[in-house]
């Protein structure tokens, strides 16, 4: 075998990939310097694990430490005049008192200063005692990584990489709260709902009431059956339906309707704009956080003395449960009427009414027999109010 | 007749061992032969003499074979005092100046060792060395007698351990990547901060999932402390330092490991690349010292002067192009054909019959 052969596809594998490094780095998908800087960065590491080097310092203080006995004895006496020595011997003796007096002070002082010395030379010597060097390179770790950062593209493949992920979690979620069956609205209102002539009857009071309130807003409106009964008062009024089959089909019909979303759809009004705010039969599509958005926006976007009427379906009765609400499976959320009148109110409307709606016909109803105790008769009216309490409620709130 | 061997340092899974213990083995049908040690792991005492019983407790041999990986004065003395015929074997010595600024005293027995292997030059009959690679470094401090005597290896003999699950379990849950392996001493001519690096590179540019395990006894404490620094101060989440590690963790990690990678200046032989070859793992090295002639072609052999950039794109490419991969492994398993443990012992007996 030799050991130098090598597979000559590998050869050009690799100047494949050098040149492709090549141009990447052209192109700026590597930024500039990176692989000196990532070479730096791990010197910076290995030398400053390198201890302060402290021995120098304690060559000069030992030598220091031989310098420091004073003493008169040391003082030269030498002469080159003739008879000098003996005058400065004499005057050294006459002096000595003093001369002592200043190289104890001398003494004391050189002591304190040797004494201060050791002490730093010691914390040189420990630095994890002081932790000045250590702080040291954390501070150019900080400035090198804070470097790169400023200087790293700002598209690089693990940023875009991690938002990819995200927007694709975020998109897998939203899908599988969608709800898109497979016939048209039309067909399911046409089999549950009842014509546009039953619905204009069962809202002809509320569009007496709401007509003063021009213009109006129908929030959900569906093909525009309220909005043409507000017409019928001569009111103002249009609509905003997220399902763009029966926006078209109240376009159609010549009534101002929006296709999209119903709280986008009023944000974008501008504020004291409107008289009223309608929602019937929507809020129980909505998601919780929507419908407080809507009340707190709707506030905004009515005059002064203007009107929020939300109707919908009442959770407190049992009956409804078994009739209208299952029946449309986009029903996803109930609204309790207290709740809702919470909301209302914590928004900052100042008035807010329930009002009762659509009982169960009569028929419907249990009914007690005359010869039945009084307490089966209040028994019968328990259950009565219970199962078969109002199917709707409409809160009234005004500005 | 005897032919006795003589280790610095006896271990459990040292090739330097291994190799001497597979010498025993081969010697003991035709001759006496004994294995002597300055350090012997307490694992071993049963199997390796201690140095000063030589002679005392066992009859000298006729023959003494010397395994020469670093220095010992002890060791030296004693080769220095005898008289019997002398075969060096050559395992190579890691270069001292890059453990001098982190183990001085290291450093200073390994640059012993070179200065005692010169000395040994003119009594040696025999020289063997491991590798054509360590026959050369022997050649230039002026040995003229080396023959080559390939370790004796049997690639699969790490498929013959249990993989273990616990540290199978932790790269199940830990790993969601591909997964690059280094196994080996961490220690500076191994070169790890350069596959920190490049693993910088795949991370932030091209596969931001992608793995870096290092796997091996960290070898000098200061040196691992300022590697593991290093990924901290990158944001390397996915790099681990693993320190020494069983035989069957270690299979664990090459069973799953997409690619093997190493950086490193200096190897006399390179026995993990032999081992990633055996997991079908394909192997990205530099072009340095032994590891060409280990690889024997098999594997992705870059230039010592690529940087960690072509490193980390060579890595990327391995790990995501089918194509790549394939070819990589393919010719691992070329490669590891070649290696016939009784072609080895066969060769080894052959070049000691000049002792015999």
């Amino acid at each position: 075998m030799n050991p130098s052969s090598s597979d000559p596809a590998t050869d050009a594998l690799i100047d494949e990939i050098r040149d492709r490094v090549a141009e990447r780095r052209r192109s700026g998908f590597y930024p500039e310097g990176l692989e000196e800087e990532l070479d730096s960065h791990f010197q910076r590491i290995v030398t400053h694990r390198r201890a302060v080097d402290a021995e120098r310092l304690r060559d000069s203080l030992q030598e220091l430490d031989a310098r420091s006995r004073f003493s008169r004895r040391r003082i030269p006496t030498e002469s080159k005049v003739a008879g000098g020595a003996v005058a400065h011997k004499a005057v050294g003796l006459v002096t000595a008192r003093q001369t002592s007096g200043v190289l104890e002070q001398v003494q004391g002082f050189a002591d304190g200063v040797r004494a201060t010395l050791r002490l730093i030379a010691d914390a040189l010597d420990s630095p994890y005692e002081h932790l000045h060097s250590d702080l040291l390179a954390q501070l150019d770790a900080v400035w090198e990584r804070l470097a790169i950062w400023e200087r790293g593209p700002v598209d690089s493949a693990a940023a875009v990489g991690d938002l990819r992920r995200r927007v694709e979690a975020l998109e897998a979620a939203e899908q599988n709260r969608r709800f898109s069956p497979t016939w048209s609205a039309d067909a399911f209102e046409a089999r549950f709902r009842g014509t546009g002539d039953d619905l204009k009857e069962r809202y002809r009071d509320l569009a007496e009431r709401v007509a003063g309130y021009a213009p109006v807003l129908d929030v959900g409106c569906g093909r525009g059956e309220f909005i043409e009964l507000l017409a019928g008062y001569g009111a103002a009024a249009r609509g905003v339906e997220i399902d763009p089959a029966l926006a078209e089909d109240g376009r159609r019909r010549g009534l101002d309707v929006a296709t999209g979303d119903g709280v986008r759809h009023l944000a974008a009004q501008p504020d004291g704009s409107l008289g009223a705010v309608v929602l019937l039969q929507v809020a129980e599509h909505l998601m919780p956080q929507q419908v407080i958005d809507l009340v707190a926006t709707a506030l905004e976007k009515v005059r002064e003395g203007g009107l929020l009427l939300i109707e919908t379906v009442n959770p407190q009765s049992l009956y409804t449960f078994a009739h209208a609400f299952y029946l449309d499976p986009t029903h996803t959320n109930p609204i309790h009427p207290a709740y809702l009148e919470f909301v209302v109110r914590q928004s900052g409307w100042p008035q807010v009414a329930i009002e009762w709606r659509s009982p169960p016909a009569a028929h419907e109803l249990l009914e007690a027999e005359p010869e039945d105790s009084a307490v089966a008769a209040a028994n019968i009216d328990r259950l009565n109010r219970l199962l078969f309490g109002p199917q709707d409620y409409a809160l009234v709130a005004f500005k | 007749m005897a032919i006795h061997q003589v280790l610095v340092s006896a271990s459990r899974g040292d090739a330097v061992t291994g190799f001497a213990l597979e010498i025993r083995a081969l010697l003991r049908p035709l001759v006496g032969s004994e294995i002597f040690a300055r350090h012997i792991d307490i694992g071993l005492s049963a199997e390796v003499y201690a140095l000063n019983r030589y002679e005392r407790e066992v009859p000298p041999g006729d023959v003494l074979i010397y395994h020469a990986s670093i220095g010992d004065p002890d060791v030296s003395a004693f080769l220095q005092g005898r008289r019997e015929r002398l075969v060096v074997v050559y395992h190579n010595i890691s270069p001292a100046e890059s453990f001098a600024p982190y183990e001085p005293e290291f450093a200073a027995r390994l640059e012993a060792g070179r200065q005692e292997l010169v000395r040994l030059r003119d009594r040696a009959e025999l020289t063997l060395a491991v590798s054509e690679f360590n026959a050369a470094d022997l050649a230039a401090i002026g040995f003229t007698n080396v023959k080559v005597s390939p370790l004796i290896i049997d690639p699969s003999s790490l498929r013959g351990e249990p993989a273990d699950d616990d540290a199978r379990r932790h790269l199940d849950a830990h790993v969601r990547g591909p997964l690059a392996l280094y196994v080996g001493q961490l220690l500076p001519h191994k070169r790890p901060e350069l596959l920190v690096e490049a693993l910088h590179a795949v991370v932030t540019y091209l596969i931001p999932e992608a793995h870096l395990v290092l796997l091996g006894p960290k070898r000098l404490p200061e040196f691992a402390a300022a590697v593991q620094r290093q990924i901290v101060e990158l944001g390397l989440g996915t790099a681990w330092i693993t320190g020494a590690v069983t035989r069957a963790e270690l299979r664990a990690y090459y069973e799953r490991a997409d690619v093997f990678v190493t950086a490193s200046d200096h190897e006399g032989f390179c026995v993990p690349l032999i081992e990633a070859m055996s997991f079908d793992v394909p192997v990205l090295a530099r072009g340095t010292s032994a590891i060409p002639e280990t690889l024997g072609g098999a594997g992705l052999v870059l230039d010592p002067k690529d940087g960690p950039l072509v490193m980390g794109e060579a890595w990327a490419t391995i790990v995501t192009d089918a194509g790549v991969r394939r070819r990589l492994v393919d010719g691992g398993r070329r490669r590891l054909a070649e290696f016939d443990p009784d072609a080895a012992r066969r060769q080894l007996l052959e070049n000691l019959g000049e002792v015999m």
